[in-house]
């Protein structure tokens, strides 16, 4: 998969959720037969509240109908009426896991929805001949960059070439770029805070591989960052660790959490990989996941429904944000001087079953003599939080 | 009498010639006192002369003269007179011979004969030797003989000839009773022939037999009549059903009385209304309840079963109801005939089976018409008499007060029944957690109505409570009861109370009634103690978890989607009412496709059988495989029940049904006001995927405003939860059990504009309490798609 294609059928690789998408807008087309005007005035009025207000609330995407009747006005007629889209496989084997073939196709789907072609570019970096032909040939109107880092010089090259694009994710030079983001920071930060509102004390972080954060992925930077300040407003003390993409590793690591401090009752992950290792762990340990110890993540949806017991977890909502991003590329091919639109997703957590009230390890903690004053947060106590959004 | 015979000559002038020592007994003249005197001087009546008699008459004469005898009084002889002849042939003379006995020897006996032969008796004798019969003309009759035909010597009736044979043989009377065919009639005659031996006084032994009929019809019929009244007395009304009431008088009444027989009631009375007397001269409409005839099949009938026919006014039953008085009707009657030429069905039976004779008889009880009674009489029989209009009218009365009474208690059971349906549930509501069927089967027809009682109670956040109770006991103070639980049932139910503190608050008030029901009269039925069930369960599609809860009842068995069969073990609890002890919930986590049955213990105690096997079997016959939960419910009914139940029964199946992720979203939020917007911006998203854009609008609201809230009112954990079932419905759970005090807000403005908006926007929101604090919860209709 190391070619790029430019048939859109290759998000036929993605997976089954996929099939559900044509017959869902069929639907959406037809309800809003009726109510047409109204639906498109709402969704207008809505996409504007997105830009204006720093992009908290998810982009409303457009729907069917609104799309197509912006298609008409698109300068690229005149353009090869295809998207680039430039991500690098992440997978051990140079492969597509698969959480990316989600996006892929979520961003094949939304490129179709405006008549446009996708052409797919693995290259994770500005020199990679499949990067130049496609930029430098500009068989493509526009780009659509993933897993960037934070110092990035396939977007420098872009930036300075004044090619049209977009990113998924965020890096240093985010004010200048038009981007679609997972609020990492704060997902990490809600993870911290549903652990501390079951009454949690002894919580720990797991990140991403040390290759990853070394070479600058943003996200896991990010969700240290969230981590951290999190368990600082909580006043408590952060345990974070780095951990490789399987299952070895998290189980290597829930040794060293329980080694490190063995009245640990719980962890934040955004280690997909080894999540099945940290259960593993823990059940050889004698925790029983929630009862003993409670485990949060930040994870697509499909795949934290997949582990036993079920993963609470802030949902990667891959779809929504591969449609954003295309939204936004198309804002930037009909009006390229506006100033570049931000788009941040704060997914929630999802309740599952892996999450429970903290039953602290046994002589761990001190009896308390007064009532928890954290029971009643005073609301006043909290500190105005900048927002991490624009 | 032994006279000798009187003699005396006369001559030819009637000069007395010759006078006898008898005749001077006679009439006490000597000789010669009287001869050579006239003879007529010795007549009563002087110069009269004996009537015929002449004396130049050359024949024989006899007759009869008065005497005037010498004492003087008057002496009636009977005289013969025989002439003496001369050449000539001439009467030269008269010798008369007189006796005081007019009978002439052997007329006795003669008279005897004629008696006996002229008799309007029918008599007969039989001669043991010759084995031969003298019978007179009354018995020797063509038709109409009292006697069997063995008087011709054909035909013998062996019977009758045995009883003959026994007379002769001991010598003692009989009597014997015979029936024969009238002489007129299809109707048989009833005859007691009285037989007795003849002796010979020579020989002092039977040399035959005597017999004499009477006709004992009149008694025979009356006594007919009076069995079949008796009768009547043990057949009709044997049960308390009107149809089966009226049958009876039909069964009863052919053959013995009529050919067919039909019971025709008016059609308030068939529902157990009080009947309602239509205009005397309006034709009538009936509904025929019950008709027999001595054919199979009753194929005289014009009418079926169960239908109804109008009776022109003019008609004999119509003019029977009118007056209340029976009718004696038939081919001769103008009205009959015209009545049944109109109807075509029933000119085709009357000329089928040759109907000529009816009576209709009005069916009348406690001075109300319930109905008529027909009876008919066909071809072969004769028409009816008054002595069987009074019988008709003795039968169809006993008949009516059955049917009356009949009629009465399926009033007063329809309305208990009634009463009982009204207080259980009619269809169940709708809900999505659990599929349902349910049965409730009354007790027989002895116990009356009871105070089993089941039912499905939706819940907020799609949860549905399942409910099954019994109250002690049967009659409408059982059903009352079993009413006023079931309503606090749903009130408690409504609020959303736990199983184990639903039913806390369930005994408080039957311990509360019980002390109410102290000043209803000691003569209502069963005041004062109830004694009641109750099971409840509260099943959750999201977690699949059943929380139940028993006071008392028996616990439901449990389908496993593996077909494996249990009973549910849970702590049983005390009786409500009992008071002290507490009820405990056991939770259960069920597969999805559980099946649970809940009952009332009717279903599994009875008569033959203890509760363990009652058990085995409803667990045995939950096991086996079945298309559907209704044909469970039958199935399950089938194995365990009797045709007639002695107690009351409810059974209520539920097969669960689960929410999965496509169907539930739940998130958990900080307590951090930014995080309102994050929320809508979740639940819009949600609601993307599950297509229902058309509802964002409001969910966003209602999300905004009950997780403000949750922030600055409740506490940590705050979790948000939206379900797509049949409503769309929107949770917003938090630590703190700090709620409103109103649970439905429609009127309820002190929650701010918010509040205030949500109740606005949504089809109903309300609060239920959780072990961990509360859910506030919203419900709005899902898009029509």
């Amino acid at each position: 998969m190391t070619r790029p294609t430019q048939n859109p059928s290759a998000a036929g690789a993605a997976p089954p959720t996929r099939a559900g998408v044509p017959a869902e807008g069929g639907t959406r087309a037809g309800a809003g037969a009726g109510g047409a005007k109204e639906g498109a005035t709402r969704v207008g009025a809505r996409a504007g509240v997105a830009e204006e207000g720093g992009a908290r609330t998810g982009a409303k995407t457009p729907t069917e109908h609104s799309a197509r009747t912006r298609a008409g006005t698109t300068p690229a007629e005149s353009g090869t009426r295809t998207l680039g889209l430039v991500y690098p496989p992440a997978g051990r084997h140079h492969d597509y896991t698969g959480g990316q073939l989600t996006f892929i196709g979520g961003v094949a789907e939304a490129a179709t929805a405006y008549d446009y072609d996708l052409l797919l570019s693995p290259a994770d970096r500005a020199s990679d001949p499949s990067f130049r032909r496609m930029i430098d040939g500009r068989r493509v109107d526009g780009v659509i960059v993933m897993e960037i880092l934070l110092e990035d010089d396939r977007v420098e090259h872009l930036a300075r070439t004044g090619f049209p694009f977009v990113t998924i994710g965020r890096n240093s030079r985010a004010e200048e770029t038009g981007w679609v983001d997972l609020d990492f920071a704060g997902l990490a930060r809600g993870c911290v805070y549903h652990l501390a509102d079951l009454g949690h004390r002894r919580i720990a972080f797991v990140n991403r591989s040390e290759d990853l954060f070394q070479s600058g992925y943003g996200f896991a930077h990010l969700g240290l960052e969230g981590y951290t300040k999190a368990m600082a407003e909580q006043v408590l003390t952060p345990r974070a660790y780095l951990c490789d993409d399987d299952v070895a590793a998290g189980e290597a690591v829930l040794e060293q959490i329980l080694l490190d401090d063995p009245a640990t009752t719980s962890l934040v992950t955004m280690n997909e990989a080894a999540l099945v290792g940290l259960y593993r762990g823990l059940t050889r340990h004698g925790r029983a996941v929630p009862r003993d110890f409670s485990v949060v993540g930040v994870a697509a949806g499909r795949w934290a429904e997949q582990v036993d017991p079920q993963l609470t977890a802030a949902e990667i909502p891959a779809k929504e944000m591969s449609r954003v991003a295309v939204d936004l590329m198309m804002r930037r091919l009909t009006s390229p001087d506006s100033p570049p639109r931000h788009v941040l997703l704060k997914p929630l957590i999802s309740l599952r079953a892996s999450t429970g009230p903290c039953r602290p390890v046994p002589g761990s903690e001190p009896d308390r003599e007064f009532p928890d004053i954290d029971a009643f947060p005073d609301l006043d106590a909290f500190p105005d939080l900048p927002d991490s959004d624009f | 009498m032994d006279t000798g015979a009187a003699t005396a000559t006369i001559s030819p002038r009637g000069t007395v010639t010759g006078w006898s020592e008898g005749a001077r007994r006679l009439l006490g003249y000597r000789a010669s006192d009287v001869v050579g005197h006239s003879a007529a001087g010795l007549l009563a009546v002087e110069g009269s002369r004996p009537a015929g008699f002449t004396r130049t008459d050359s024949r024989e004469w006899s007759g009869t003269a008065a005497f005037r005898h010498q004492d003087g009084r008057r002496v009636e002889l009977a005289l013969h007179s025989y002439p003496s002849l001369d050449g000539d042939e001439k009467a030269q003379g008269f010798v008369v011979t007189a006796t005081a006995d007019t009978s002439e020897p052997g007329y006795d006996r003669r008279m005897v004969e004629w008696a006996c032969a002229q008799s309007s008796v029918a008599m007969s004798t039989f001669t043991t030797r010759s084995r031969h019969w003298r019978p007179n003309t009354v018995a020797s009759a063509d038709t109409g003989s009292p006697y069997p035909d063995v008087l011709d010597g054909e035909g013998a009736d062996e019977g009758f000839l045995r009883f003959v044979d026994q007379v002769a043989q001991d010598a003692e009377p009989m009597r014997y009773e015979r029936f024969a065919p009238g002489t007129s009639s299809s109707r048989q005659h009833a005859w007691i022939i009285e037989m007795w031996p003849v002796r010979d006084p020579s020989t002092g032994r039977v040399c035959g037999v005597g017999t004499a009929a009477f006709d004992s019809s009149d008694q025979h019929w009356a006594r007919q009549r009076l069995a079949l009244l008796n009768e009547a007395g043990a057949c009709i009304g044997t049960t308390l059903n009107v149809e089966r009431t009226a049958q009876e008088l039909a069964d009863l009444a052919v053959p013995r009385l009529a050919d067919f027989v039909s019971v025709d009631l008016l059609d308030s009375v068939t529902r157990g209304e009080e009947p309602v007397p239509g205009p005397v001269d309006a034709a009538v409409v009936l509904r025929r309840v019950a008709h027999q005839s001595a054919a199979e099949g009753v194929p005289e009938a014009a009418v079926h079963l169960g239908h109804v026919d109008t009776y022109p006014a003019f008609s004999p039953p119509a003019r029977c109801l009118a007056t209340g008085r029976p009718v004696l009707s038939g081919t001769d009657d103008p009205d009959f005939v015209q009545w049944i030429t109109r109807h075509e069905a029933r000119s085709a039976s009357v000329r089928a089976y040759g109907f000529h004779s009816i009576m209709a008889v009005p069916l009348l009880a406690r001075g109300i018409t319930l109905g008529v009674a027909v009876f008919a009489r066909g071809s072969s029989s004769d028409a009816f008499e008054q002595d069987d209009l009074l019988l008709a009218e003795e039968l169809a009365g006993r008949a009516a007060v059955g049917i009356d009474n009949a009629r009465r208690y399926t009033r007063e059971h329809a309305n208990a029944l009634a009463l009982q349906r009204s207080l259980l549930p009619h269809g169940l509501p709708r809900q999505a957690a659990v599929e349902v069927a349910y049965r409730y089967l009354p007790a027989g027809t002895g116990a009356g109505v009871g105070g089993d009682w089941f039912d499905v109670v939706p819940l907020s956040g799609t949860r549905v409570a399942l409910v099954v109770g019994d109250v002690v006991g049967h009659g409408l103070h059982a059903s009352a009861t079993m009413g006023r639980l079931r309503t606090a049932v749903r009130t408690l139910a409504d609020v959303d109370l736990p199983p184990d503190e639903l039913l806390t608050h369930l005994d408080d008030l039957v311990t509360h009634l019980t002390y109410d029901d102290e000043s209803i009269p000691e003569e209502m039925p069963s005041a004062g103690e109830i004694g009641a069930t109750c099971l409840y369960a509260v099943y959750d599609p999201v977690s699949r978890v059943c929380t139940l809860a028993s006071a008392g009842h028996p616990p439901p068995v449990v389908l496993y989607p593996d077909g494996t069969v249990s009973v549910v073990k849970l702590s049983p609890g005390p009786l409500l009412g009992v008071g002290g002890l507490p009820f405990e919930a056991t939770e259960l986590e069920l597969p999805e496709g559980t099946l649970l049955a809940f009952y009332t213990d009717g279903l599994i105690e009875a008569r033959d059988h203890d509760i363990g096997l009652g058990l085995d079997r409803l667990c045995e016959s939950l096991g086996s495989p079945t298309p559907s939960l209704e044909v469970t419910c039958d199935a399950v009914l089938k194995a365990l029940l009797p045709d007639s139940p002695d107690d009351d029964v409810a059974l209520l199946l539920a097969r669960t049904r689960a929410l999965h992720t496509d169907q539930v979203a739940a998130w958990s939020l900080p307590s951090d006001p930014a995080i309102v917007a994050d929320a809508r911006a979740q639940a819009s998203r949600q609601l993307a995927l599950w297509g229902l854009q058309e509802a964002a609008f409001v969910t966003e609201l209602v999300v905004s405003e009950l997780v403000t809230n949750a922030i600055r009112y409740g506490a940590v954990p705050i979790g948000l939860r939206l379900i797509r079932d049949r409503t769309l419905i929107c949770e917003v759970s938090d630590a703190s059990s700090t709620a409103p005090h109103l649970r439905r807000a429609r009127t309820y403005d002190e929650g701010g504009r918010g509040l205030h908006m949500v109740a606005q926007l949504t089809q109903g929101w309300g609060t239920r309490q959780t072990p961990t604090g509360k859910t506030i919860w919203a419900e709005q209709p899902l898009p029509v798609s």
